[in-house]
């Protein structure tokens, strides 16, 4: 039977569906800048991360509306938490990209440190990620989310290597520090993209299977490759619940 | 649409309502919540007068108006008024008669005879009820054969037969299971865009749900008249948010 | 708990179950001493009446009893056989032995015969006169009993005017039937000029049964649920309207139920209409001989209780005055159950139609 707010439940789902769009962009639009050192490009990431933040309240708002006066139950109720959850990732997303966009204004005052290689395919992974984790959304596909959990460590293990290589430049030479490092806090930013495309992977099997998996063997098993030191594990735990 | 300006009800010697001012707006839907014996009801009789069949009953202050007419002088005839502002009731109450006869029941009354105006009638309320498809080969079978949720459908058609402007339930889905409640509440969504709708209940959910304000009515008071999503997210008095997270005391 | 009959619930022999069971057993004989209190009243009646009613060859009911006036009976014996006949057969059997004689050449027989009044012949006015009395006196009864119920129960302001207006109807009710016989006749029969006649039995019964109607009426209406009326005033009813369409139609078989009640007891009252519409005897029935229309209701008729009464202690009792009291008796009971059972079937009809 068809209810008369089964549209607003609908219109909640595009909205989602719609800021997961805009976050995927916003990510592969400031790495594109990164790579092409396209400057205009990267203010317009900056400037569009407003669009994110005011999708994130409208749908925390609707989701709160919605529980307050649909009194959800079972699949729909999980759908508004993991709406209001997921929102909160994504905007985070957004706000990496922001972070990276950001750095590449600053970077782009001075040469390249070194060909961007690994920043590259890590962004791809995690874009990819995010990605995975989103269609999750669109067709329930619980498996792909799992998928998507199990694949962080690469892109941990990636951050790694580049915090270790990013680390010898600035031992060799210290006039490079400046880059090296904006180089190595948008690896970080990669990087927590990833942990948020967990997380929304995560939050999309708990919506499918009502099954909460974070923590668990499962995840952790595969997140203990990369849980060595350096930056990447604080950020891990900053952002991993 | 409907203006209540200070508005003191007596039954007999006991005030049941106390100085209530509220506008009801049109093409909306108004709900009434607050514990029994906090004058929802009470209020909702004066909107078409029905308080009338009770002895002793009068309002001792204020008035409520209409479009603007003052619906207690005495010019006022009160089937006139009643023909425009309808009512369902809590028990459904069809007349054992045939679903038909049910539906005409009002037309007839007014002295309708012609017999495809009746029929389109028939049609017309039953689909604007949501009932025409489940009942259109047996509109001559009874009332009462019907199940409680389609009984008070057929008693929304009853009354929207008539083409009143205003329909008033009280606890219309009281005696219903969620799933005649559900239907109701997606009827009265519907309604909603011909007919202006106050509606009484019990259900803080189905306030929710279905309206669009919602007055919070206490001890024959109104401590809170807003729209629906602030007095269920953020109620401003304490009362109210006692009342609709249901530890009241 | 080691033997299995030794569980927590199990019976024990006590004070209360004995008295239970001794209640239990009184309770039950009540019912069974008025069972046959009644199966012998009506048994005797049955087992008497019918070999008067009934005939053992074709066609099988004593027509004569069912369809004549009654007629006094003549006992004799002619050429050693002893012969009863009615009065009007006695005339014709004497006068054809009248001639038969005359034509011998002889003189005319005297017949010796004993008579005895209202033992031959049948019942048939007093049917007539007492379907017509109770159809009449329970129309009468009725639209004045439910008009009254309902301006009780749906207009009235329940105060202290219509408390004392049941309280008179309550009386009303305990009042003798002779009283009301003689209320009729002050009133009917002797102010208003009406003479011993149909009208004004008509409403000394109609008066008689009418608290019974009108209590019944009212608690028939009040059994109407709240909701029906309601609903048709929210409708645009007026008051008149809702009570027509909304609830009179479906307080009707509750009334017609206790118009039941009514029926039996128009039927079988005696003294309200001794005085006021009753004849002993009647030769005319009552739509022979009419000069007007309006004589009909001007005339007094017989009628079966009255005419009980009167063949049981008017008139010299014997044998033969036994046959016609337990046949009358017999027909009255038939009739009152058929009426009786009408109504019931009508109530019932109703009640399909109209049930909630």
């Amino acid at each position: 039977m068809k209810r008369f707010f089964d549209s607003e439940l609908e219109l909640f789902r595009s909205k989602l569906i719609l800021m997961g769009e805009s976050s995927v962009r916003q990510a592969r639009d400031a790495m594109k800048s990164l790579v092409e050192g396209d400057v205009s490009l990267a203010q317009r990431v900056i400037a569009a991360d407003d669009e994110l933040d005011r999708l994130e309240i409208e749908i925390d708002d609707e989701a709160v509306r919605y529980m307050t006066l649909r009194s959800p139950v079972a699949t729909e109720l999980r759908l508004v938490i993991v709406g209001m959850k997921a929102s909160h990732d994504l905007e985070r997303v957004g706000d990496e990209a922001t972070n990276i966009a950001k750095r590449v204004v600053r970077l782009a005052a001075e040469p390249q440190l070194k060909p961007y290689v690994d920043l590259p395919r890590m962004a791809g992974i995690a874009l990819e990620m995010l990605r995975d984790a989103l269609d999750c959304f669109l067709d329930g596909d619980a498996e792909k989310a799992l998928a998507v959990c199990r694949r962080d460590a690469e892109v941990d293990a990636i951050n790694h290597q580049l915090y270790r290589e990013l680390t010898s430049f600035m031992i060799e030479k210290p006039g490079t520090i400046s880059r090296a490092l904006e180089l190595m806090f948008i690896s970080k930013s990669i990087e927590r993209i990833a942990d948020h495309a967990t997380n929304i992977a995560e939050e999309m099997v708990y919506l499918v299977r009502g099954k909460d998996i974070r923590h668990t063997d499962e995840v952790k098993r595969s997140g203990g490759a990369a849980a060595l030191a350096g930056p990447s594990d604080a950020a891990g735990s900053d952002t991993r619940r | 649409m409907i203006e209540i300006g200070n508005l003191d009800f007596h039954y007999g010697p006991s005030q049941a309502l106390h100085d209530i001012t509220l506008n009801i707006a049109e093409r909306e839907v108004t709900a009434f919540i607050g514990p029994s014996g906090c004058g929802k009801s009470t209020l909702l009789r004066c909107l078409n007068r029905m308080n009338d069949l009770i002895d002793g009953a009068r309002i001792s202050r204020g008035a409520i108006r209409i479009r603007g007419v003052d619906i207690h002088q005495r010019d006022v005839e009160v089937m006139e008024l009643r023909k425009r502002v309808g009512m369902v009731f809590q028990k459904s109450n069809p007349f054992p008669k045939s679903i038909y006869e049910n539906v005409v029941y009002g037309l007839r009354l007014q002295g309708v005879r012609d017999k495809t105006r009746l029929d389109e009638a028939v049609e017309t309320s039953l689909r604007g009820a949501a009932l025409w498809d489940e009942v259109k080969d047996r509109l001559h079978a009874s009332g009462l054969s019907l199940s409680g949720g389609q009984q008070q459908r057929l008693c929304i058609a009853r009354t929207i037969a008539i083409e009143p402007e205003v329909i008033l339930m009280d606890e219309p889905c009281s005696a219903l299971d969620p799933i005649a409640t559900a239907k109701v509440e997606e009827l009265i969504h519907q309604l909603k865009l011909r007919y202006t709708i106050v509606i009484v209940t019990h259900n803080m959910q189905q306030a929710a749900r279905c309206s669009d304000r919602t007055a919070f009515f206490y001890l024959g008071k109104l401590i809170e008249f807003a729209p629906t999503r602030e007095i269920f997210m953020t109620p401003s008095n304490p009362q109210t948010e006692a009342y609709v997270s249901g530890r009241f005391g | 708990m080691s033997h299995a009959n030794h569980h927590p619930f199990r019976a024990k022999p006590s004070l209360g179950r004995t008295f239970e069971a001794g209640v239990f057993w009184v309770l039950r004989s009540t019912a069974y001493i008025i069972l046959l209190c009644g199966g012998f009243v009506f048994g005797d009646i049955v087992l008497k009446g019918s070999s008067t009613v009934f005939r053992t060859e074709f066609p099988f009911v004593n027509t004569t009893f069912l369809t004549e006036a009654p007629e006094s009976l003549y006992v004799f014996e002619h050429d050693g056989v002893k012969r009863e006949m009615g009065d009007r057969e006695f005339r014709a059997f004497r006068g054809a032995e009248a001639r038969k004689a005359e034509a011998a050449g002889k003189p005319a027989p005297e017949i010796k015969a004993t008579s005895y009044v209202y033992s031959a012949g049948g019942i048939y006015p007093c049917i007539v006169g007492t379907v017509l009395l109770v159809v009449g006196s329970m129309s009468i009864a009725l639209a004045l009993g439910v008009a009254s119920a309902i301006f009780l129960n749906e207009y009235a302001r329940q105060g202290r005017f219509i408390r004392v207006v049941r309280l008179t109807i309550l009386n009303l009710a305990g009042v003798p039937s002779i009283v009301f016989g003689l209320f009729g006749m002050g009133l009917f029969v002797i102010f208003l000029d009406w003479n011993v006649s149909l009208l004004a039995g008509w409403f000394t019964l109609a008066l008689m049964v009418l608290p019974v109607v009108i209590t019944a009426s009212e608690e028939s209406l009040k059994a109407v649920p709240q909701g029906f009326r309601e609903a048709s005033l929210a409708l645009g009813a007026t008051k008149w309207q809702t009570i027509r369409k909304a609830v009179l139609p479906f307080a009707l078989p509750g009334i017609l139920t206790s118009s039941i009640l009514g029926i039996a007891r128009v039927a079988g009252e005696t003294a309200p209409i001794m005085f006021t519409a009753a004849f002993v005897v009647r030769d005319k029935l009552p739509w022979q001989d009419l000069e007007r229309a309006s004589d009909f209701f001007f005339q007094g008729v017989m009628a079966l209780p009255y005419h009980i009464y009167v063949v049981s202690s008017k008139i010299p009792q014997n044998e033969y005055t036994e046959r016609v009291q337990y046949g009358t008796a017999f027909v009255f009971l038939l009739i009152v159950a058929a009426i009786a059972t009408t109504s019931i079937v009508l109530r019932a009809r109703l009640r399909r139609r109209y049930r909630w």
